[in-house]
């Protein structure tokens, strides 16, 4: 197996064996895990000094804590003595980590504290060496917290770079931005997690047919119509409706068409509706008029728009995936209203959502499809619009219709340069 | 919910099951219009999210410190429940199932429901609050057979046709969940 043989030139024709065979997936491990900007986390889920939740860079347990100090700390969640978890909460506010093992205790930053067993003995360990291995670079921007195993990576907010532009269209839409609600909902599904990323990246495509048991066709057409699919940087990717510039407030602003939108009453389309005055001033003209779909960060970090919320693709495996989702709400909205929209997330995503029970199934079938015998010489077809994509006026990267699988192409030439890498060092 | 049932007469026990064991025949037969008769109009289904959470010092020793309430992340809570519905969702769900286009159900998943532990807690004769265990298995067409396991807490009003279902908060036992959805009715 050699990566140059799995994805072609242009990234048209794609392998089956990109999602099934184990040595791709250790491949993936080193040359895309142990060198991205991974998603920990969201500010507003460590407020205070001692907060944490707990967090995945790949399968590597992460603790994300806010230090005494205010600062933002990632460790790797296994004791430095025997390489137990110390921590087994999903979220709190503690003092101390410590093993269940030998009770060696960690500082919520990670620094190993006490040894119970040293004051037996007649040397003591150097205990500054010794603690929670620490994730070298750990960065946030608009709140969201990343964190990369690569010391020499980029900055941040260049490895973002003009997904910036479209993730502002909505993170700063709201005067003191975005809120994480709770623990993440975890879901075990057996795919690839490269297909629920593929699908978040840019795949508007299916809504009309996997979701036509309850997306109505003349919904799909408006999003067909008014739907732009844009690449920043190859893996990065947004899918956004552009509403008419002289489109009514009700058919423009976030959230009306969601249940917050239906169920809510006039109080929280009012709230609604001020949240869309004041994007013009916030955000500019043009992306007050857009109402976003799905979006992609590269590797496995999704936002999900229309249903608000955020999504990470865990792999565990070639063939199993631990998905996890948040709801997400303006962090000003009242406790009330927060309550009302979280439910246009929960009804239609995540493990009870009525659209992602379609999509878990063709995820899970997909990665039995990629794992049969006998059709290596029919790899997947990902050439539909290829070439078509072109820079725009006013909206930076490329950009195309949303039946153009650009998005795809873009990402898979990115994880063949990635894994080349890899493969090529070893 | 630490409180005893209600002593009542094994008629009044049977009647409560009578409901019980139909809601769940209607189901496990896909007749989810006809289960749609048994909600109130007004209906609040919930499911909370469930967490591992932190030990607070002060409940170290004590019962609280295993309590299952404090791991719910309900619909009064800032946290997210996996349902929070109405019956317009649960509409929506039942007509669902009659789609041939609802391709995680199709061919549909066969299903058994066993309920017990049936608990009258509170009644005032027009309004109870009710206790039942489920489980219930799954099996889906070329995807692995599972158990689903929980509890109900229902509020039952006292019509002169039988009961009708005016709220039901439904705790799994899973925290991360390996199960294929937790978009059937419960």
């Amino acid at each position: 197996m050699r990566i140059r043989n799995l994805v072609n030139e242009d990234a048209s024709l794609i392998s089956r064996r990109c999602w099934s065979d184990p040595a791709v997936y250790a491949l993936e491990k080193r040359g895309i895990f142990g060198r991205s900007w991974l998603f920990l986390g969201h500010e507003s889920q460590i407020r205070s000094p001692g907060d944490f939740v707990q967090a995945y860079m790949c399968e590597t347990p992460i603790i994300l804590a806010r230090g005494l100090d205010g600062g933002i700390y990632a460790t790797i969640n296994s004791c430095t003595h025997r390489g137990l978890p110390v921590c087994r909460a999903d979220y709190g506010n503690t003092k101390r980590f410590v093993c269940p093992y030998h009770n060696w205790s960690y500082t919520v930053e990670g620094n190993l504290v006490t040894i119970p067993q040293e004051s037996e003995l007649s040397h003591q360990p150097d205990k500054s060496k010794l603690g929670l291995k620490r994730v070298p670079r750990v960065e946030s921007w608009r709140g969201l917290i990343f964190g990369s195993f690569d010391a020499s990576i980029i900055a941040l907010e260049d490895y973002l770079g003009d997904m910036r532009f479209y993730l502002d269209a909505f993170l700063d839409r709201f005067p003191s931005g975005i809120e994480f609600m709770g623990a993440p909902q975890r879901w075990m599904i057996n795919a690839n997690w490269k297909l629920p990323v593929e699908n978040q990246l840019g795949d508007v495509n299916h809504g009309a047919f996997l979701h036509s048991a309850i997306i109505p066709r003349e919904a799909q057409d408006t999003i067909e119509k008014l739907g732009y699919s844009v690449v920043t940087t190859p893996g990065h990717g947004a899918t956004f409706r552009l509403m008419p510039a002289d489109a009514p407030v009700d058919e423009v602003a976030w959230g009306m068409e969601g249940l917050g939108g239906i169920f809510g009453g006039e109080e929280v389309k009012n709230y609604l509706r001020e949240v869309q005055a004041q994007a013009s001033a916030r955000v500019g003209a043009l992306r007050a008029r857009m109402k976003g779909l799905t979006y992609g960060i590269y590797p496995n970090l999704s936002f999900l728009w229309s249903n608000t919320s955020f999504k990470v693709s865990h792999p565990r495996g070639p063939g199993k995936v631990e998905y996890w989702s948040w709801a997400v709400v303006p962090a000003d909205a009242p406790e009330h209203i927060k309550r009302v929209l979280r439910t246009n997330y929960s009804s239609f995503f995540g493990p009870a959502g009525i659209l992602e029970q379609e999509d878990a199934e063709v995820w899970s079938q997909q990665f039995l499809g990629s794992n049969i015998d006998f059709a290596d010489d029919r790899p997947y077809f990902y050439g539909l619009g290829l070439g078509e994509e072109k820079i725009h006026p006013e909206m930076p990267g490329l950009v195309s219709v949303t039946a153009n699988e650009f998005y795809a192409r873009h990402f898979f030439s990115r994880w063949r340069d990635d894994l080349l890498t890899v493969e090529d060092a070893l | 919910m630490s409180a005893q049932s209600l002593e009542i007469t094994p008629d009044e026990q049977r009647r409560l099951e009578r409901f019980y064991f139909y809601e769940a025949r209607l189901l496990d037969n896909r007749q989810y219009r006809q289960w749609l008769g048994l909600l109130s109009q007004d209906v609040r289904y919930v499911m909370p999210a469930r967490v591992n959470v932190q030990v607070p010092n002060r409940a170290r020793g004590q019962e609280d410190m295993l309590s299952v309430e404090r791991e719910l992340e309900g619909a009064d809570s800032m946290g997210c429940p996996h349902r929070e519905e109405n019956y317009t969702i649960l509409t929506l769900r039942a007509e669902r199932a009659y789609k041939i286009n609802s391709w995680s159900e199709q061919p549909p998943a066969r299903t058994r429901r066993i309920v017990g532990n049936i608990e009258l807690l509170v009644s005032d004769g027009q309004q109870s609050s009710v206790c039942s265990n489920f489980l219930l298995y799954y099996s889906r067409p070329g995807s692995e057979n599972v158990i689903y396991s929980g509890q109900r807490r229902d509020t039952l009003l006292s019509r002169p046709a039988g009961f009708l279902l005016a709220q039901r908060e439904v705790v799994l036992d899973y925290a991360t969940i390996e199960l294929p959805t937790l978009g059937l009715l419960f």
